[in-house]
């Protein structure tokens, strides 16, 4: 019983310890090499771009145990533990979880070339369509709400 | 307040210099990093670069323009929803009397 707790115990250790290392590639994503692309040359030209970078994460674990006196639940006494008297059960047990999120987007192509550096803006069209289709939605529900009370 | 400190950052941070020809371009990127006990979440956005030629310096701001519109939207249905609530009400008053 105490081994099986032991092992229990170092495996949750080192699990805190992965997720402690895993926090530390974490903070690596707050320095300006995970935003900015490594230089790209093409002729007399140089790009890099620029993205916005957000990663999240969370873990978790837990561990828990008991004894009981006599035989656990599904086990017998041995004819040395009926005669000693030392009956007991119990168990011990553990686990943990974690989950996370990164994201990535362009935001700017930086060129640098004979004329001078040049930014370039990046729209994301997708987003910009999504944001204008709900905007004329909450619109056309006022408008209409507006006609509503202006009727009565 | 110091512990805060440690779990709430927000920097702004200066990356490696690119040399290209007459031009020096240092990248600037600004982060956010919020910490707990057993996570934590970074947001890291570009938000200038400083050119250097000849001596002179010049700072060029990194606009995120998907973001800038996003927020115009939302902004304008606020103050949209806003005026029709404000109409909604002094209309409801002037026909009660």
């Amino acid at each position: 019983m105490g081994n099986k707790f032991d092992d229990i115990v170092v495996n949750a250790v080192n699990s805190q310890e992965q997720g402690i290392e895993l926090m530390e590639k974490l903070i690596a994503v707050a320095q300006p090499g995970a935003v900015y692309s490594e230089p790209i040359a093409s002729g007399d030209y140089t790009i890099i771009t620029a993205s916005e970078v957000s990663v999240g994460m969370g873990f978790g674990y837990g561990i828990g145990g008991g004894t009981m006196s006599g035989p656990a639940k599904g086990e017998t006494a041995t004819p040395d533990e009926l005669e000693s008297g030392e009956e007991e059960g119990g168990g011990f047990g553990g686990g943990g979880g974690g989950g996370g999120f990164s994201m990535g987007r362009p935001v700017a192509v930086i060129s640098i070339g004979p004329a001078g550096v040049q930014v370039q803006p990046v729209r994301d069209v997708t987003k910009i369509a999504l944001a204008f289709l709900t905007a004329a939605g909450s619109m056309l529900f006022m408008l209409s709400r507006m006609r509503q009370v202006s009727r009565f | 307040m110091e512990r805060l400190k440690q779990m709430i950052g927000w920097q702004t941070v200066m990356g490696r210099p690119v040399t290209r020809g007459d031009f020096t371009v240092t990248p600037q990127s600004q982060a956010l990093t919020i910490r707990w006990p057993n996570g934590g979440l970074v947001w890291n956005r570009p938000v200038a670069i400083l050119v250097e030629r000849g001596g002179q310096t010049e700072r060029i701001r990194i606009v995120d323009i998907t973001r800038v519109l996003q927020w115009g939207l939302l902004g304008f249905s606020l103050v949209l929803g806003i005026i029709t609530v404000v109409l909604t009400v002094l209309h409801r008053r002037n026909r009660n009397g």
